[in-house]
Formats: structure tokens, C-alpha cells, sequence
């Protein structure tokens, strides 16, 4: 999907793509393009990051090539997505123990587009953790390892 | 005259039985006899006190002895096809009131000796104490075999998750060999389920199949599964799920000794990139300075909140803050202190520092 969708493969790129999306929701979603549950997820992001195209940028981030970031956002499960609103990290409540990052692939194209209209809004009221809007029953669930935290 | 036939020595008599009994070869062959089936009635007498339970054996426990006295054979043990109680059949047997006549009989005929009667025969006293024994005994065979069971499953668990991780070390070569071919092939695969309504259980085979080829082909199994590789929705807690697509298992990230976005690390993109040895020109968002700022301020604000008023309060914090309250209130303006405790009046607790202040300010 690197061809629908422009793709981060370096730390410098993601720190740049960080940093200099202003007043938008940055999408940087950690996967490999390989992986079928990511191409599903690609497919969403690309049909609608047109629609978006004023309120997010939607970026594709190699897992395997940002350690720094897979560790840090501590990413055990490809693929996962995670906000930026002015290079700010947004957390979100998805009911699930992680606010971190969106863990799967969203189920409609429609779900996607209302948790980034969240993110959007919330953000530009200063917020910095939003409610999802998505119906708990589509978002997937998983066992989480925190170690020591 | 009739001839008599003697059953000890095995042959005919002409001259009776009233004289044969006292002959030295028949009182030889009727003590060697009783001496060989004191022996056998010995071993089963010592079954009364500690009565002895064991599992089946056919050809063990199938075996038969001779009563000389009832002519006929008895079975030695008792069992029901899984257990057996050694000597049990014996012992049944020499309880019964057949064989006590046939012993008197034999005694009678032969003219044995008469201390030596009481061994062969089995009072209802002697059996009371073998049934109170062997209900013991019974209870400590079941103990054992759950023990037993246990150390098996035991076992069998191990040899289990040793073949399980011999698999998944197959596996995690054949990956790599493959990965070397096709760098961004999937590595693990972990069942991720997304709840459909329905509940289902994924099994171990489930999660290989999954890792093997494609993690859609993940069969759900039934919940009644026995075993260790059955998982169990139910027991882990898990809202009830369906069959869903599963996610790629990158492997488990070892948290970073600065630590990671859980603990309120510095994120990645405000550190320096390595390679460049200069620092990037921050553009938006917030610097390190600010990050640790904003850090501060938390904490202050955290801190300050405790002191709000009408921020939730546990009990006790609540107490302690009408007690910090009392101190404030001077005395002359008592009428409305109370009133403002009566609003608060909402535990035993309060009550008790009402009373006590109401002292304090009495003295």
C-alpha cells in the first residue's frame, strides 16, 4: 500500500513527520506491508485519507525499521496506530487498557474517519485523551503485557 | 464292615476310621497338611488389622485355594474388575457359617488338634475389625491414586509444553530461513479476537495453524476441550469473542531503560537522531524543556487538587479535611459550625469527632 499512502522507514522521517504537521491529526500506522491484517487496515487509510485530507495525514510506518519508536510505544501487535495533533501524542479511550495506540484494524471505513473527527476536535479544544466514538464491538480485544509498568 | 476311605492319607481303611485317626502316618500327614494350611489362613489373618487394597490383576488376583475342610475351591481374593482386596475371599469365606461346620466336621473326623481349630475359623469380631480396616485402607488407595493421577498430568503437561516449544523452535528456523528469502514475512502469530457475540475458545492448534500459514484459518474449538491446550474464554476472563482476524505478534518490547510512553518517558522525537549529531530545529510541538514542564506542573496541579474543595475525597480524607475545617471556625460562631457538621454527618466516623470536638470546646 506504500504506493496509496506515503511511507516513513526511518526515525529521522517519522521525527520530521512529527514535528512538522501542524493543525492536522497525524496517523502514523506501525506494520509491515506484508502483513494481511495491515493491508486490510492500508485499505481503509487510503480510501479515506482523500475525505480527510484536511483534518489528518495519514502516514505508513515500517515496524521493523523505527525500533526506537516500537519500543517506546511498546508495539507487540502489528498493526497499530497511533495520533499526533501538533506533535503531541493524543491518547485515546477505546474501553481497552491501552490509550496509547489503536491496536487492528478499524472495521468500517466510517469508524476511522469519526475517531480521527474526534481526535481533531479534542485536540483543537486543547485536549490531550478523547473517547472513542467507535462501537466497542468493533474494536478488537487483546491481551496486554505490561512489564512492570 | 464299611470301608473307610481317609481323605488325609488318601486310601482305604479296613480297619475303621476309630482306629485309623490315632496312627502315627495319619497324624503326620493331618499336621503336615493343617501346618501347610496354617500357613495360607496366617497371611490372610494378617489382613485384619491392616487390610491391604491394590489395583486389578488378572493373573494375580484371580487366584483360588483348597479348603481341606470344605473340599472345595475358594477364591483367594476379592475384587471388582479395577480393585482388589487381598485375602478378602479367604476371609469371606472362612466367615462363613458352611465352612465353620465343615471345619467342626473335619476336626471331628480326623481328630485334630483342637488349639488349632480357633485359627482356621473367623469370628464376627475378627471380620468387623477387617471391614473397619479395609474401609482405611480403601481411602488411602484413592489418596495415592490421586496423587498418582496428579504427578502424571504432571508429567504429561511437561512433555507437552517441551514439545510445544520444540515446535515452536521449528518454527521459528523454518521463519527465518524463510525471512531471509522474503525479509517482511510474518513472524508469530497471536490469536487477537474481536467479540462477534458468540464465544468461542481458541485453541494451541488454532494458534499454529495461525502462525504456520494465515491466522483466518484459526478453528475455533468446543469450550468443554480437556487438557492443557484447551484456553478457556470463561476461565481467562475475556468478554465473550468471536472468530476475528489476528494480529501479527511482533514480540513482547522490552522496555527501554528510560522507559516507555506508559511511564512518561521522553518521547523518541525529542531526542536527537544519532546519525546526525546535530540537534533538529524544533518546529512545533513541545521542546524537552517544555515536556519536563508540563511534567512539574502535573505534579504541582495534582498536589493542589488534594486541597479542593469538592474534589472526590476517599472517607478518611474526607474526616481529615472537616477536622483541618474545625480548626478554622471560631467559637462564638458555633451555631453554624453545627449546622455545617450536620451536613456533613454522614458516617459513624464524623459523628465521633463531633462528639469529641463538642468536649474539647466544652473544657
Amino acid at each position: 500500500m506504500s504506493f496509496l499512502l506515503p511511507k516513513l522507514s526511518s526515525k529521522r522521517d517519522v521525527d520530521h513527520a512529527i514535528k512538522t504537521t501542524s493543525e492536522k491529526v497525524l496517523v502514523l500506522r506501525f506494520g509491515r506491508d506484508e502483513d494481511h491484517v495491515c493491508l486490510q487496515l492500508d485499505d481503509i487509510l487510503s480510501k479515506t485519507s482523500h475525505d480527510l485530507s484536511k483534518m489528518a495525514t495519514i502516514y505508513i510506518v515500517d515496524v521493523d525499521k523505527v525500533p526506537v519508536y516500537t519500543r517506546y510505544f511498546d508495539i507487540s501487535y502489528i498493526p497499530s496506530t497511533i495520533f499526533f495533533f501538533n506533535g503531541q501524542h493524543m491518547k485515546v479511550d477505546y474501553g481497552s487498557p491501552d490509550h496509547t495506540k489503536f491496536v487492528g484494524s478499524f472495521k468500517t471505513k466510517q469508524d476511522f474517519i469519526d475517531l480521527i473527527e474526534v481526535i481533531y476536535r479534542g485536540a483543537m479544544r486543547g485536549k490531550l485523551i478523547v473517547q472513542s466514538p467507535i462501537d466497542p464491538q468493533n474494536i478488537p480485544r487483546y491481551d496486554l503485557l505490561y512489564q512492570g509498568v | 464292615m464299611v470301608v473307610y476311605e481317609c481323605n488325609v492319607c488318601k486310601r482305604s481303611v479296613f480297619t475303621g476310621r476309630r482306629k485309623h485317626v490315632y496312627e502315627r502316618s495319619h497324624r503326620e500327614r493331618l499336621a503336615g497338611l493343617l501346618k501347610g494350611f496354617s500357613s495360607k489362613v496366617a497371611g490372610a489373618r494378617k489382613m485384619i488389622k491392616v487390610a491391604s487394597v491394590v489395583k486389578y490383576d488378572s493373573l494375580e488376583h484371580e487366584q483360588r485355594f483348597w479348603c481341606y475342610c470344605c473340599e472345595e475351591e475358594v477364591k483367594r481374593h476379592t475384587s471388582d474388575g479395577t480393585l482388589t482386596v487381598l485375602y478378602g475371599g479367604m476371609l469371606e469365606h472362612m466367615k462363613s457359617p458352611q465352612h465353620k461346620k465343615a471345619v467342626n466336621k473335619f476336626w471331628w473326623i480326623h481328630q485334630a488338634e483342637r488349639n488349632l481349630k480357633e485359627q482356621f475359623l473367623l469370628t464376627s469380631e475378627e471380620y468387623e475389625r477387617f471391614k473397619s480396616s479395609l474401609i482405611k485402607a480403601l481411602e488411602n488407595y484413592e489418596e495415592t491414586e490421586d496423587v498418582l493421577i496428579k504427578e502424571v498430568a504432571a508429567q504429561i503437561r511437561e512433555v507437552e509444553s517441551s514439545r510445544f516449544a520444540m515446535l515452536q523452535s521449528l518454527l521459528e528456523v523454518c521463519f527465518l530461513r524463510s525471512n531471509e528469502q522474503y525479509p517482511n514475512q510474518l513472524v508469530h502469530k497471536m490469536p487477537v479476537t474481536q467479540p462477534t457475540g458468540e464465544e468461542e475458545v481458541w485453541s494451541n492448534d488454532a494458534h499454529l495453524t495461525g502462525r504456520a500459514t494465515t491466522c483466518i484459518e484459526a478453528v475455533p474449538t468446543d469450550c468443554d476441550e480437556a487438557g492443557p491446550s484447551g484456553i478457556n474464554n470463561k476461565a481467562l476472563g475475556i468478554p465473550p469473542t468471536g472468530s476475528g482476524p489476528c494480529l501479527t505478534f511482533v514480540g513482547h518490547q522490552e522496555m527501554p531503560v528510560k522507559g516507555n510512553v506508559h511511564t512518561g518517558a521522553l518521547p523518541p522525537w525529542m531526542i536527537p537522531d544519532e546519525e546526525d549529531g546535530t540537534e533538529a530545529v524544533q518546529e512545533i510541538g513541545p521542546s524537552f524543556e517544555e515536556f519536563l514542564k508540563q511534567n512539574i506542573n502535573t505534579e504541582v496541579r495534582k498536589a493542589k487538587l488534594q486541597k479542593r474543595r469538592g474534589v472526590m475525597r476517599t472517607n478518611w480524607q474526607n474526616n481529615l479535611f472537616q477536622i483541618n475545617c474545625l480548626q478554622h471556625i471560631p467559637f462564638c460562631n458555633i451555631s453554624v459550625w453545627l449546622q455545617t457538621m450536620k451536613y456533613n454527618l454522614h458516617t459513624n466516623w464524623t459523628l465521633c469527632m463531633y462528639v469529641c470536638m463538642c468536649m474539647y470546646f466544652v473544657c
